[in-house]
């Protein structure tokens, strides 16, 4: 899920709570706002902090004047068969390639578990809102491909496209007779763990504490922890699990693939949601009279449901069709189709010559 | 009759003022309206009191259609269009500066549209919600604004070639540790300028003004003349590119942010935009530029229309004021009646016409300025122009106060990080002082 969603979720369960309700309505109290701070927090923690410790075994080259996929899939592929030859995590990091303020070279990297190869795709230079221009793309040399020696297991389930920004880092680790390829090694690990939720909000309660007293202390730490466990809860409808009870049990599970982290149907309808609740539970714990009476169904009815149907309506008539794929990813499918295209052309003329030769 | 033709005028007068004030870079609409104010104290027979609204009105849905020409093609852009800069810039780039305009305008006038059909929102639901979120206790909503705005910016830094965690960890927070520097040094500055007066007490309404337009307009500008680009030869087309898809993505992106920045004080159409752009998960350019235009309408004569709607008052609140044309205009204008917003609605229709209009032209003429004079030349006038401007209206304080903020204006640009940032120097104070904690602060600085 995005940071907003996460983030709004976490004011949305702290406010079922009737006291942190009643603190902002009468004291001026921000104990809310900590539902929305540790809801967004596990992604801080990883991005901000974590992955910086997440140590490299091997960095890919990816220069932007003169990129070499041939040279980038055979390291990323040579770092896959060490995995498997060593027995050990090798962790492979790649880089965007800046060409500009505003311009990247955008590529793609593919693990072909048909063919077990690792395909990079140079595609075009595209503007941070990831608008590629066309004609962009190389004319040569845009391929590159590495057969790996050992067999591969790639759960991602999707090729990467690496553009602005940050670039990607893969896991490589035996399992069994393959190597497996973990999207992001560091992500979702320690950071998304109930257990460190609970850890994290400890010092709140007793910062809390200590400024105001003990016996309303520990709400801050529950509002804390709940705004934590809501974005764990969240991220498991993804396809990336998380690390739910690091450090007892440290193997990052998956996730129950309902939709993609980046939905932005799945995350509109739950920031909606989680206003619509803030409303309704403002109205029913804060003021001493209602400002409105409505019962729960009709109100949720009348502003949630009805508004999202509608939402969905329009969103099902005037939305894309079929399955949706980044503009990066077609690129490079189109790339590799007309690469494929070429060498059976070219082993046609072949077979003709052979042909015409005997 | 005669009050509606006399109404009409000063409608068609408050749009034709509006314009050409907008198309002047860095001077805000809420200065000009100042202005006038100060002018109408002393020549009361000026502008009919029932025509008073209609004016104002005409001259705010005016500035925010056209103040995109300033902020678009002479790098100037107020506190709400920073956001549109770089799209909008992008479309400079490719000679489609035009294009952005229109699409721009054409957001204005459907943010228009939708903000009429909500009349209906606005009188039956939202005084209950500014019941229970709005007014006084809005402030932990503005809290909420604050951290995830905080928390919301990424590290940059890509940490290639950087061997030891500290080396990757500093090259990646650069952006964000200048994101939190602009951010506090914008919230000290917000406290020194709302609680102390540098310009003289006639023009005291002003203060904050040498701040915005040293955060905003001079810091951008300065960064054009830096940057020494040239601007390709621009193209006038005759058709624009927009699919409904888009138009109904766009607008509802920017009703979205336009109405947070509405309805909150300090959240500005900016900060609107970008949480509405979170939410919405909006990357194309075009859809930006759209749902820019949308909520800087939306916001601007929102937060005004806001003011008439009465069902507010109802509640023994008094109108809703949002927004600076409200604050400047409540002690001399009060909603009386229903028909006060009918007048408004009206007003809102016909000015956002003429706007759009003169948004088309405008833009045609800075382009053929820009094919004529150097951009860098228009940009240095633009610069002595707002120098003249803040030192004519609030002396050498003035200047000295946006000279501060012009180079914490800079920060952002210099380092990658977000320029929302800088709407600290209102956020922090507005909130604070909501939540009973302004005045230890002010004590605390020093400044009591």
């Amino acid at each position: 899920m995005k940071g907003l969603t996460h983030f709004m979720s976490g004011v949305a369960l702290s406010t079922f709570l009737q006291a942190p309700v009643s603190m902002c309505w009468e004291e001026r109290s921000f104990i809310l706002v900590l539902g929305g701070l540790f809801g967004i927090m596990p992604d801080t923690l990883d991005f901000k902090v974590g992955q910086f410790f997440s140590k490299v075994d091997i960095e890919v080259e990816c220069d932007p004047n003169e990129p070499d996929p041939q040279k980038m899939a055979e390291q990323i592929g040579m770092a896959m068969e060490k995995a498997y030859e060593t027995g050990k995590l090798v962790k492979c990091q790649l880089y965007p390639m800046r060409l500009g303020v505003d311009l990247w070279r955008q590529y793609v990297i593919k693990f072909d578990g048909e063919t077990n190869e690792v395909v990079v795709i140079i595609n075009e230079i595209v503007t941070t809102s990831q608008k590629p221009y066309a004609g962009t793309a190389p004319k040569e040399n845009r391929i590159g491909k590495y057969r790996v020696k050992c067999k591969m297991l790639e759960t991602h389930g999707r090729p990467s496209v690496v553009d602005i920004m940050s670039g990607p880092q893969y896991g490589f680790k035996r399992a069994g007779d393959r190597v497996e390829v973990e999207f992001l090694p560091w992500h979702r690990t320690w950071s998304h763990s109930y257990v460190l939720g609970f850890i994290l909000a400890l010092p709140v309660w007793l910062i809390a504490s200590l400024v105001t007293s003990w016996s309303i202390g520990w709400l801050y730490g529950l509002v804390a922890f709940l705004g934590f466990a809501i974005h764990i809860t969240e991220d498991l409808t993804g396809h990336m699990g998380g690390s739910l009870l690091w450090p007892f049990l440290k193997e990052r599970t998956n996730g129950l693939c309902l939709f993609k982290a980046s939905n932005p149907h799945a995350n509109f309808s739950i920031d909606y949601a989680s206003l619509c609740i803030i409303v309704w539970n403002i109205n029913r714990l804060g003021p001493p009279h209602r400002v409105f009476h409505l019962p729960a169904p009709f109100y949720f009815f009348a502003t949630l449901i009805i508004p999202l149907g509608i939402y969905f309506s329009i969103a099902k008539v005037f939305g894309k069709k079929g399955k949706k794929q980044k503009v990066g990813v077609i690129s490079a499918e189109d790339a590799l189709a007309a690469d494929a295209a070429a060498k059976n052309e070219e082993m046609r003329y072949e077979l003709d010559d052979i042909a015409v030769s005997d | 009759m005669e009050m509606a033709l006399v109404i009409l005028f000063y409608i068609i007068l408050g749009t034709l003022i509006g314009c050409f004030f907008s198309l002047i870079p860095g001077l805000h609409i809420y200065n000009v309206a100042g202005m006038i104010i100060v002018f109408w104290l002393g020549y009361q027979g000026v502008i009919p009191g029932y025509a008073m609204p209609a004016f104002f009105m005409s001259l705010i849905v005016a500035f925010s259609i056209i103040n995109t020409v300033p902020s678009m093609f002479l790098g100037a852009p107020d506190e709400s269009a920073v956001f549109v800069m770089l799209p909008g810039q992008k479309y400079m780039m490719d000679g489609r500066g035009f294009e952005a305009a229109a699409l721009t305008g054409v957001g204005g006038l459907t943010g228009i549209t939708v903000l009429v059909l909500m009349t209906p929102f606005l009188y039956n639901v939202l005084p209950s919600v500014n019941k229970l979120i709005g007014g006084m206790r809005s402030y932990w909503i503005m809290a909420l604004v604050i951290t995830y705005m905080l928390m919301s910016e990424w590290p940059k830094g890509t940490g290639m070639g950087k061997k030891t965690v500290l080396g990757k960890i500093w090259n990646a927070w650069q952006n964000l540790a200048a994101g939190i520097f602009t951010f506090i040094l914008s919230a000290i500055l917000g406290f020194i300028v709302l609680n102390r007066t540098f310009v003289p007490k006639e023009v005291a309404f002003q203060n904050i003004m040498p701040a915005f337009v040293g955060l905003f307009a001079v810091s951008s500008i300065i960064s054009c003349l830096i940057s020494k680009q040239d601007i390709p030869k621009q193209h006038i087309g005759k058709s624009i590119d927009l699919d409904p898809k888009l138009m109904g993505l766009g607008t509802f992106s920017g009703v979205l942010g336009g109405g947070i920045a509405a309805f909150f004080p300090g959240v500005t159409g900016g900060i609107g935009g970008l949480l509405a752009g979170h939410a919405t998960a909006q990357r194309d350019d075009r859809l930006f530029v759209i749902s820019q235009g949308v909520s800087k309408s939306v916001y601007y004569i929102g937060a005004f229309m806001l003011f008439f709607v009465l069902a507010f008052g109802a509640h023994g609140t008094g109108p809703l004021r949002r927004g600076g044309m409200a604050m400047i205009l409540t002690p001399i204008v009060q909603p009386m009646s229903g028909q006060d917003y009918v007048i408004i609605v009206a007003t809102v229709l016909i000015g956002g016409a003429l706007s759009f209009f003169f948004l088309l032209w405008s833009s045609r003429w800075i382009i053929w300025l820009i094919s004529k004079i150097d951009y860098r030349i228009i940009n240095w006038v633009s610069l002595v122009l707002i120098l003249a401007i803040v030192i004519g209206f609030t002396g050498m304080w003035g200047l000295f106060l946006m000279a501060v903020a012009t180079f914490i204006g800079l920060i952002p640009i210099m380092f990658g990080c977000r320029r929302s940032n800088c709407m600290s120097i209102l956020l922090v104070p507005i909130c604070l002082s909501m939540a009973g904690v302004g005045d230890t602060i002010v004590k605390f600085m020093g400044l009591s």
